[in-house]
């Protein structure tokens, strides 16, 4: 879809190719088959190849007549500098000789056209011969590619996943994507920039869902009385409503973004989508899945497929926890950058400073108000959300003045904090989805949208839950704080872990 | 004259030693102010005192057997439990009135060793059950107050000791036992009741518990020693060499001796990455003790590398693709959270691998270095030095042991010059 016109594709803006991802979610073997195919196989060469590889192969791939996909993972281990296949060059320099076998490819026996990652020697500047990624198209006609068996999974089980083998493959050096040795670079891009589709598609997969179960619940009776008159239900179907509502107001402000020419880079954002959206996804299908009780879990209804299909999700594009430190690891290594006076300045120790710092956190406990100007007048949003704008401007400055502590608390170390970058990773999530739904709705006001009093409902709904959730993780990542459990935690995990196994004695166990 | 001598007798035996005598004469003190008086006593103080032919009629006095008869053992019979049992259960049968019996249960405390029986609870409740019932029992405050039979108490206190030396655990049908020979207020039941509180308490108290019957088997017994040791739950324990059962073997051929030997995947990288111009030490025997067995393990090990050539461990600058492993940030963890103390610890260079060998020589070891070479082809090329302690037997020999130290250190270069030759 986002191929470029001229060669063929439909040229979509990311805008676009959202809106048409939240038809195509209805069925998510068909979704992840056409994701892996052009948000991951495709954006390769669309991003990095030269004018003669796209006029070669983007073409055929557009039209579909040849699938793509994207071969990066390996059997051994799961981080780039472990890659075993190895490309070497020929005597002649025409042709690279590649071996190595990949594992989990998605479109694995379909496709014709794999974007291979291998590792190349490669001298540097300073003269030293070093072992990098490269990226290669690799056509299947060029001969000693084979794939394993289909891959036997527990959902999207119309998709084709298996593992390819590369036996001596013989890939012209025009093949090479981007520079040689530079294969680093360009999966990240692709990787980054493939992830954010998933946020229309959940949201999409959630409209249909809560149609079909908001049907059953209204005609199903109960007790006397239709299911849809009882409070648990009806907390399950305004979680999903707001899921849903937030999931597509990040994919799109994210995608506006994204289209937006003066702003490049949206990784973090497009992995906040990608998270929220994969975790919205299990949750509400799982609810949807509750409330039909037991015909849900029946294969006759679509339920019970999408709960598998959502599981895989979770770990697609980037496993979520992964996700998370790159997002608070990313953010922090801005802020750290911005906050490096600021930090000398705290560690020299000197007694103003210090005096200054203390006041001002204690005006803040006391009671300081939050003006970040978002409700000014002429303001960007609209006044009946007042409330939650408050909120989200308070959220913004507690969690500026957390970051602060936590960078001067750990600086550099903080990357082996894994616990507490989980609740950092979190608040930024829930700042974003509040300001994504923040000004959808305002705009949804401001414009005269229908039914956008239910929206302002849904949106100070989803920011009041989020705003406390906020509070709470701010709250933990306190040092003395005795919410924050992380050190028992370690400790339980360590003791279970040295013996491998559930460490406690029976409950009827006896000693006389 | 007689009778009063006669009294006396009987008093003065009641009050000393009633080892030789043992129950019936526990009876006269109660008997002995009345015999003065009235006479049907007299009767039967004499009695007591002279052994009264059989009356016709009866069935013959049985012949007391010496205890220590009752342990021989049976022509063909072995020395097990049923035959402990049954010398105990013989003691009642010769001896209604239980003659000796503090004697006997001592001795039967001493022979239970050879019977194998000192970990059996069955056995020490029927060593008990030897006690006659009911006698010893304290009825008023006085006895409680003074001791009452306290030979009996302390043989009780005895047997108790020896079950808590071997570590069993005493149960209900003890405490009956206690209860009824010798009553809730005196010194058994008191120690009964302390082993049943505290040992209760730390039956579990060892984090690393060895199991109370350990195997018999050579190679079962090394494989739990070794894996008592290894910290890595990873480690696989290879056996290299079976000892042969003694029905095959043949009268030319040497007994083999066990080699069982443990390394985990964390050694195994270690020794790949070793220098091969950097030796290895095979160092031993040291001694493990499990519970009463001890297991004599060896070691192969390297020297910890001088500080200069020790690698820093780098981070490959493209290493994770989802994201930043290292921030590019100028300060570092404040004092508040550095949980860092600073300690002065004495490194020692890697262990790579351990093992148990039934022999402490070289060949023995050496075969068990060739194993290693399947798992480890780096091997081949590190040469070995076997630093093995002659401490392992009293080798008497005409020269000193300080001879035998040279020697020893002069086969070691021979061997290593051997090894360097034929690998290099």
């Amino acid at each position: 879809m986002q191929v470029p016109e001229a060669y063929g594709g439909l040229g979509l803006s990311n805008t676009m190719s959202t809106r048409l991802g939240e038809i195509v979610s209805l069925d998510g073997s068909i979704a992840v088959t056409l994701a892996a195919h052009q948000a991951l196989g495709l954006k390769g060469i669309v991003l990095f190849g030269t004018e003669a590889q796209k006029a070669k192969y983007l073409p055929r791939l557009a039209s579909g007549e040849h699938v793509a996909a994207f071969c990066l993972t390996e059997p051994a281990r799961n981080d780039a500098a472990s890659i075993r296949s190895r490309a070497t060059l020929s005597e002649d320099k025409t042709h690279y000789v590649l071996n190595g076998s990949k594992v989990w490819i998605t479109n694995g026996g379909l496709a014709e056209i794999f974007t291979m990652f291998a590792k190349t020697e490669v001298v540097d500047s300073d003269g030293s011969v070093k072992d990098r990624i490269t990226a290669f198209i690799v056509e299947r006609d060029f001969g000693g590619v084979t794939n394993g068996k289909l891959g036997d999974k527990l959902g999207l089980r119309g998709s084709n996943i298996c593992e390819v083998h590369f036996e001596n493959t013989r890939v012209p050096v025009v093949n090479v994507l981007g520079e040689v040795g530079g294969g680093f670079k360009v999966a990240m891009d692709v990787l980054n920039s493939g992830r954010f589709s998933l946020g229309s598609v959940v949201a999409g997969m959630l409209r249909k869902l809560i149609e079909l179960t908001a049907e059953y619940a209204c005609e199903r009776k109960q007790f006397n009385r239709k299911l849809s008159e009882f409070g648990l239900i009806q907390e399950k179907f305004s979680l999903m409503a707001q899921k849903a509502y937030a999931m597509e107001s990040m994919s799109y402000l994210t995608a506006g973004m994204l289209d937006h020419p003066e702003c490049p880079d949206c990784s973090i954002e497009t992995a906040m989508v990608k998270v929220f959206s994969s975790e919205g996804a299990w949750q509400c299908v799982s609810e949807a899945l509750q409330i039909l009780g037991g015909l849900g879990y029946m294969r006759d209804h679509p339920h019970e497929r999408m709960l598998r299909d959502a599981r895989a999700l979770l770990f697609l594009e980037g496993t979520n926890e992964i996700l998370r430190m790159f997002i608070a690891l990313t953010g922090l290594q801005h802020a750290g950058c911005v906050l490096t006076p600021r930090i000398k300045n705290l560690k020299e120790g000197r007694l103003a400073i210090a005096l200054e710092t203390i006041t001002q956190r204690m005006w803040d406990t006391l009671g300081r108000t939050v003006d970040l100007g978002l409700m000014d007048d002429p303001g960007v949003v609209h006044p009946s959300l007042g409330d939650s704008v408050a909120k989200l401007e308070e959220n913004v400055y507690n969690f500026g003045r957390t970051v602060e502590t936590l960078l001067l608390r750990f600086g550099k170390t903080i990357v082996e904090e894994q616990l507490l970058m989980k609740r950092v990773a979190n608040v930024l999530i829930n700042l974003y989805s509040m300001t994504a739904v923040l000004s959808r709705a305002s705009r949804s006001i401001r414009i005269g949208l229908q039914d956008h009093d239910h929206e302002v409902l849904l949106a100070s709904t989803f920011c009041a839950e989020a705003y406390f959730q906020n509070l709470f993780s701010l709250a933990q990542l306190d040092k003395y704080d005795p919410g924050n459990l992380d050190e028992q935690v370690k400790k339980v995990s360590r003791r279970i872990l040295e013996k491998r196994t559930y460490v406690c004695a029976h409950p009827l166990d006896r000693t006389s | 004259m007689s009778r009063v001598r006669a009294v006396l007798l009987v008093r003065s035996l009641a009050r000393g030693h009633a080892a030789l005598l043992g129950a019936p004469f526990s009876q006269v003190p109660h008997l002995a102010p009345r015999s003065l008086h009235c006479n049907s006593a007299h009767r039967t103080s004499e009695k007591s005192v002279v052994p009264h032919p059989p009356e016709p009629g009866k069935k013959p006095v049985k012949v007391p057997v010496p205890y220590e008869d009752l342990f021989q053992l049976a022509p063909g019979g072995t020395r097990d439990k049923a035959s402990f049992m049954k010398a105990l259960q013989s003691f009642g049968q010769h001896n209604v009135r239980k003659r000796g019996h503090v004697d006997f249960i001592y001795f039967a405390l001493q022979k239970m060793p050879e019977y194998g029986v000192e970990r059996d609870l069955a056995a020490y409740n029927l060593l008990l059950d030897v006690f006659p019932k009911e006698v010893f029992r304290p009825r008023n405050f006085i006895h409680t107050l003074f001791f009452h039979y306290l030979l009996q108490q302390d043989c009780g206190v005895a047997v108790l000791h020896q079950m808590e030396s071997n570590g069993v655990m005493p149960n209900k049908e003890t405490e009956f036992l206690l209860l009824q020979i010798f009553g809730r207020q005196s010194y058994p039941m008191l120690k009964y009741m302390r082993m049943h509180l505290w040992f209760t308490r730390f039956l579990n108290i060892n984090p690393f518990p060895v199991p109370r019957d350990l195997p018999q088997d050579a190679v079962e017994l090394a494989t739990l020693g070794l894996q008592h040791m290894e910290p890595d739950l990873s480690a696989r324990v290879t056996v290299y060499q079976r000892p042969l059962p003694d029905d095959k073997t043949d009268p030319g051929d040497p007994t083999k001796p066990h080699i069982v030997g443990i390394q985990s995947p964390d050694q195994q990288e270690a020794l790949a990455r070793h220098n091969p111009a950097r030796p290895l030490f095979v160092e031993g025997p040291f001694s493990l003790w499990l519970r009463n067995k001890c297991v004599y393990y060896h070691i192969l090990r390297a020297d910890l590398l001088p500080p200069e050539e020790q690698e820093v461990e780098e981070i490959p600058e493209e290493w994770n693709l989802y994201y930043p492993m290292k921030l590019d940030l100028d300060y570092a963890r404040s004092g508040w959270d550095d949980y860092e103390f600073d300690i002065d610890e004495v490194e020692e260079g890697p262990v790579l691998a351990m093992c148990v060998a039934g022999a402490h020589d070289q060949e023995t070891l050496a075969k068990w270095i060739q194993g290693l070479q399947e798992t480890n082809p780096a091997l081949a090329r590190i040469p070995v030095v076997f630093r093995l302690a002659a401490s392992t037997g009293e080798l008497l020999t005409a020269s000193g042991p300080e001879d035998l130290r040279q020697s020893q250190r002069e086969e070691d270069d021979d061997h290593l010059q051997r090894q360097q030759q034929g690998q290099s």
